[in-house]
């Protein structure tokens, strides 16, 4: 059998490696970018976050819109610069697994479709959803645990570009159950951008630098009542006021949080801790009014940094009430509940029990205790609910199709170069459906 | 661009600022503040705002020559109009288009309604129509809402500091 290349094509990040193998050999942005330092645009060669180079305010160009291959050209040119210059693989002897969003338009899955085959030459391919992926390498993980033995489970994947609650049955991803909530990671940072922007630096140039801050800083509040009024303490009790130092390029081209020791002190919060002082008298008020303002004029604008307080919780806080925002979206919790309700009544109780959490966006820490709180009111009493969170939600759907090009029959799932070239397209399409 | 790389703030904000030219638009339109509503949610989805023009119009490679360099520079400056018209014009035709003019092309509704497709997979609005409203300038509870621009503020103080500095700060 032929070398099976394993590529989840993620609207954020590429993860792409060897079938068969336990991590992929590449994860880089899936985007070119250009610093202010180049003419060109550039390609990553590894997560930006770990180089060194400068790239304050530096601009981006996705192939990827709203989670979907919108623009093949810059694609073709990213995985150019990926078969060969990164994974050294040669697409004519290779067989390419492809993750794909659900619900993908026919023009869309077309034009990916003559880039593996007419642009790379790829000899095979076969296209999976990342929610039957995922169910897959959890399964494996525990083959008498409840997701491998009732072969059902409740994906929630939270990506990039959206959030998706995918009910898995018999390793199938049920696609009349699945519901979407139009917020991933892109949303979240650009919020945070919007925020600190608004607030007191002007970041709106800075994606690279803010998802840093996002990543480093950012958690889901247990109570979000609560932990306002501890944003808005003074000193030591507020637990949450940080400070972010923004790259000066010249001693450092990267930002970094100042005190990361210090950052980490909302951890201590449990759920259901009572604010020290719930109540303020009029006169506490004022007092802490006249220090407020004396730290908004000690805070100068032309420094390289930026304080954060609410803003931590604030953020991620969006994808459990996108209404706050003004989305007319259901959060989370409901979106759950929806894609439950929307299969088999028999289905439900399984279901709650093992709904597996995915992509980057659930590593905010708290993100599962969150939802927990949220979800258990909005289920049947006598139903369990219990969430997994995978070990790794970044690499989870790379890693369920690098276990599926191991299987001895995946050869046989997938279509060859011929088949297109009889068929076309849409009729090879048909055959990754069930 | 800025050769005093010293300091980051200057840096940053020495870019010409055009946070979001869609909300500008919308603001000149009837129902201000719906549209300026309307106008952020539809930020969430961009990438670096501010150089959002130049992402539209440039070339299709991972490189840009010494011309478009060039023809990039004088765009900012503004000279060279026909120049630039042609080059936009020429673009316009291989620009991709976006997921939303993609999606209306493949007349989805048309689909039967038991047809899972991207549009029936969109969760719905909340069952509670209660939204929490969060003060701009500190983050907040904010019980009051300003007339001009329909921001969101918590206090006199907070009042204050919205209007003296950043009161349609978004779209100036
Ligand atoms: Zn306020
Ligand atoms: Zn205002």
């Amino acid at each position: 059998m032929s070398n099976v290349v394993v590529l989840d094509n993620g609207g954020g990040l590429i993860k792409a490696g060897q079938g068969g193998e336990r991590d992929p050999a590449v994860v880089i942005p899936n985007c070119l970018y250009r610093p202010l330092t180049s003419k060109k645009f550039l390609h990553p060669t590894t997560t930006l976050s770990s180089t060194n180079e400068d790239l304050t305010s530096a601009a981006i160009r996705r192939p990827i819109d709203r989670g979907y291959l919108i623009n093949p050209d810059l694609q073709r040119d990213i995985w150019s610069h990926l078969f060969t210059s990164l994974l050294h693989v040669t697409p004519s002897s290779s067989c390419l697994l492809l993750t794909e969003p659900l619900f993908s338009l026919p023009s869309i899955q077309r034009s990916t479709d003559e880039l593996v085959f007419e642009d790379f030459g790829f000899n095979s391919l076969f296209v999976a959803d990342s929610p039957s992926l995922v169910h897959l390498y959890e399964s494996s993980r525990r083959p008498y645990g409840l997701v491998s033995e009732a072969q059902c489970s409740l994906v929630v994947d939270c990506g990039f570009s959206f959030t998706h609650a995918a009910p898995v049955f018999q390793n199938f991803t049920v696609n009349y159950g699945v519901k979407r909530i139009d917020l991933g990671g892109k949303a979240l940072t650009n919020y945070l951008k919007e925020l600190v922007s608004y607030r007191s630096v002007n970041v709106m140039d800075e994606t690279f630098l803010m998802d840093d801050v996002k990543e480093k800083l950012c958690f889901v509040s247990l109570d979000v009542e609560r932990d306002l009024q501890i944003a808005r303490k003074h000193g030591k009790d507020n637990l949450f006021r940080c400070t972010y130092i923004l790259p000066d390029g010249v001693t450092h081209t990267k930002g970094y949080v100042k005190d990361p020791e210090a950052a980490q002190r909302h951890l201590t919060l449990t759920d259901g801790a009572p604010p020290a002082r719930a109540v303020e008298t009029k006169k506490e008020r004022d007092k802490l009014e006249v220090m407020e303002k004396t730290e908004r004029k000690i805070m100068d604008l032309t420094k390289n940094e930026f304080d954060l307080t609410n803003e931590r919780f604030l953020v991620p806080e969006m994808i459990f009430q996108p209404a706050d925002l003004g989305m007319n979206e259901a959060g989370l919790a409901e979106c759950i509940v929806r894609a439950v309700n929307a299969c088999h009544p028999y289905l439900h109780p399984v279901l709650y029990q093992s709904i597996i959490l995915t992509g980057g966006s659930t590593l905010f820490p708290r993100f599962a205790e969150r939802l927990q709180k949220d979800l258990r009111p909005l289920v049947p009493d006598d139903y369990q609910v219990k969430i997994t969170t995978q070990e790794d939600p970044i690499l989870g759907v790379w890693r369920g199709g690098s276990l599926l090009a191991s299987n001895p029959e995946f050869e046989s799932m997938c279509v060859t170069k011929a088949d297109y070239e009889e068929l076309g397209s849409a009729r090879c399409r048909r055959r990754f459906l069930h | 661009m800025d050769d005093d790389n010293s300091n980051a703030f200057r840096r940053m904000s020495s870019r010409t600022r055009k946070v979001a030219p869609k909300m500008a638009a919308a603001l000149g339109s009837s129902d201000n503040r719906t549209q300026a509503a309307l106008a952020r949610l539809e930020a969430l989805e961009n990438d670096n705002t501010g150089i959002e023009a130049v992402e539209m119009n440039d070339d299709d490679e991972a490189s840009l020559d010494d011309d478009d360099q060039a023809y990039m520079q004088k765009r900012f400056k503004g000279t060279k109009r026909k120049t630039r018209q042609a080059k936009a014009l020429e673009n316009a035709r291989k620009a991709p288009r976006t997921f939303l003019e993609l999606l209306h092309e493949a007349n989805l509704e048309s689909l039967p309604p038991h047809v899972p497709s991207y549009l029936r997979a969109a969760v719905g609005p909340p069952s509670s129509t209660s939204r929490r409203h969060f003060c701009s300038v500190c983050g907040f509870t904010a019980s009051y809402t300003c007339v001009t621009c329909g921001m969101r503020f918590c206090s006199c103080r907070c009042q204050n500091i919205h209007n003296d500095t950043r009161c349609m700060k978004f779209v100036a």
